[in-house]
């Protein structure tokens, strides 16, 4: 465990120095709130009474930043290290390939959270802008909402990003994989968005459906418990791809470059 | 000292390595020569416990030991292109330090020890991305050799270096070496085997022909020099008058 924050601590001060995908990021998390102010400084906002809107297009560049809003340290710290031919090194040490896992996705995680800070932060700012009263009704609803919807979605998202990652020998063709990866969010959240009742009762153990479906709530009382649900199964949900990733790292074709 | 026994290892249908068997003693500089794709660096894989072999054992130290355990006694150097570009030199090293267990206490002195011998101290503090190859290769031997490991293993460490390079990593391992260091290392480059090895370990189509000293090696192929011994042992149309 203590080997896992080493490996995350290089990773983060590594990636802090990546400028480029920082910028990435940031941009990443920025398009969706950027896209909803334009949206209202048009002739065709909706207006107060269509605040609602506004909420349903935030909550789906949210997902998607939230679970994929640090692809590029994924990327560079797993299929990065094949290509640059450093993972050789690194499995040189004595570490085992799950300390080495769980090190780099606790760094993916803790960029993923800055993301979808950054994305929090720039949603409320448009919210107030824009929506005011909205923003003012639903304030508990949207702080649970980042707190036990979204912040829990990044260590899933930064589990699958680095599985699917690792399967890859070089950056270009995580990027592509990746790329495909951040689809399933922004699919989930659209058809949410317009077959709201398909979720069910149930919805607080399927993540990404479940965040959709807390944000949408128009409960006067956010659902406390089921939100509680939602984060764990989310948290839970990592496991699996981190035992794939761990799995894909112990395979002896992993050597070769 | 490394000892290695009826080493086997196959990747499907290819036999990468199929009876390997030595022992590379402590203060000795032992080398694994042999052509391309001849096992060499599966062999070494293997020995650091990155690959399971399929049959046969591998020593590092007076016991046995597990993978892991045999990482933290061997300081190993199989590819010196693989550093962290946004890192320092001095980060690079420590890193690896960290990672090899060295106490917080220590790693500090450790790696200005480590900057200091390899010549690197005035490059310590500038980003890796700029460096040639030779103060590359130095950063990653560095990296391998933080946490003064009593065995050492390099593979084909000259390839891509200018003479100079080659000189000062010669020197380093033979101080190291005269330090009662166990250092073997791959190559397919008979210079190298002339000017470094104690003991050589000839291997051809993933077995070991021969091993013993240079001279050994000579009077077992029958051969005037240690290049037609080689061709005499690998290649049995050669013949040695």
């Amino acid at each position: 465990m203590t080997l896992s924050f080493v490996i995350a601590r290089k990773e983060i001060r590594d990636h802090l120095r990546d400028t480029r995908a920082l910028l990435s990021s940031a941009f990443m998390a920025l398009m969706g709130p950027a896209v909803v102010l334009l949206v209202s400084l048009s002739d065709r906002a909706p207006g107060q009474d269509g605040a609602r809107v506004f909420v349903g297009m935030l909550t789906i560049f949210a997902l998607v930043s939230a679970f994929a809003g640090a692809i590029d340290v994924a990327m560079d710290s797993t299929a990065g290290e094949r290509e640059r031919r450093s993972l050789i090194p690194l499995l040189l040490n004595p570490v085992t390939r799950s300390e080495i896992v769980l090190g780099k996705w606790i760094a993916v995680t803790a960029f993923a959270l800055g993301a979808v800070a950054l994305n929090s932060a720039a949603l409320v700012a448009v919210l107030a802008w824009a929506a005011p009263a909205l923003l003012a009704a639903r304030a508990d609803q949207i702080a649970m909402w980042i707190l036990l919807g979204l912040a829990p979605l990044t260590a899933l998202g930064a589990a699958a990003n680095l599985f699917v990652a690792v399967l890859c020998r070089s950056t270009k063709e995580a990027h592509t994989a990746l790329r495909f990866l951040a689809f399933v969010p922004m699919l989930i959240g659209m058809f949410l968005v317009f077959f709201p009742s398909w979720t069910g009762r149930a919805w607080f153990v399927l993540p990404i459906v479940g965040q959709q479906t807390l944000i949408a709530l128009r409960e006067p009382s956010a659902p406390i418990a089921a939100s509680v649900i939602l984060a764990l199964v989310t948290l839970v949900a990592a496991i699996g791809p981190l035992v794939g990733a761990t799995r894909v790292l112990s395979r002896d074709d992993i050597l070769s470059a | 000292m490394i000892e290695v026994r009826n080493l086997r290892k196959a990747f499907g249908p290819v036999r990468a390595v199929s009876d390997v068997s030595f022992r590379a003693s402590n203060g000795r500089i032992t080398g694994i020569l042999g052509e391309n794709g001849a096992g060499k660096t599966t062999t070494l894989a293997l020995i650091c416990g990155l690959l399971r072999p399929d049959e046969g054992w591998v020593r590092v130290g007076p016991d046995d030991s597990s993978p892991i355990e045999r990482r933290r006694r061997l300081g190993a150097l199989l590819d010196h292109k693989g550093l962290y570009d946004r890192l320092t030199a001095r980060e690079n090293i420590a890193y690896f330090g960290r990672l090899q267990g060295v106490l917080p206490c220590l790693l500090e002195r450790r790696v200005e020890d480590v900057l200091a011998r390899l010549d690197l101290a005035r490059v310590a503090d500038r980003r890796v991305a700029g460096f040639s190859q030779g103060e590359r290769m130095k950063v990653a031997l560095g990296r391998a050799i933080v946490h003064s490991p009593a065995h050492v293993l390099l593979d084909e460490p000259t390839n891509g270096l200018d003479i100079p390079s080659v000189h000062g990593l010669r020197e380093v391992l033979r101080r190291m070496r005269d330090s009662g260091t166990c250092i073997l290392f791959s190559t397919h480059v008979l210079d190298e085997v002339r000017a470094l090895c104690d003991n050589v370990v000839i291997i051809s189509r993933g077995r070991v022909v021969a091993q013993g000293d240079q001279a050994d090696i000579c009077r077992l192929a029958g051969c005037a020099t240690l290049e037609e011994a080689f061709l005499a042992l690998t290649h049995r149309e050669v013949v040695c008058s």
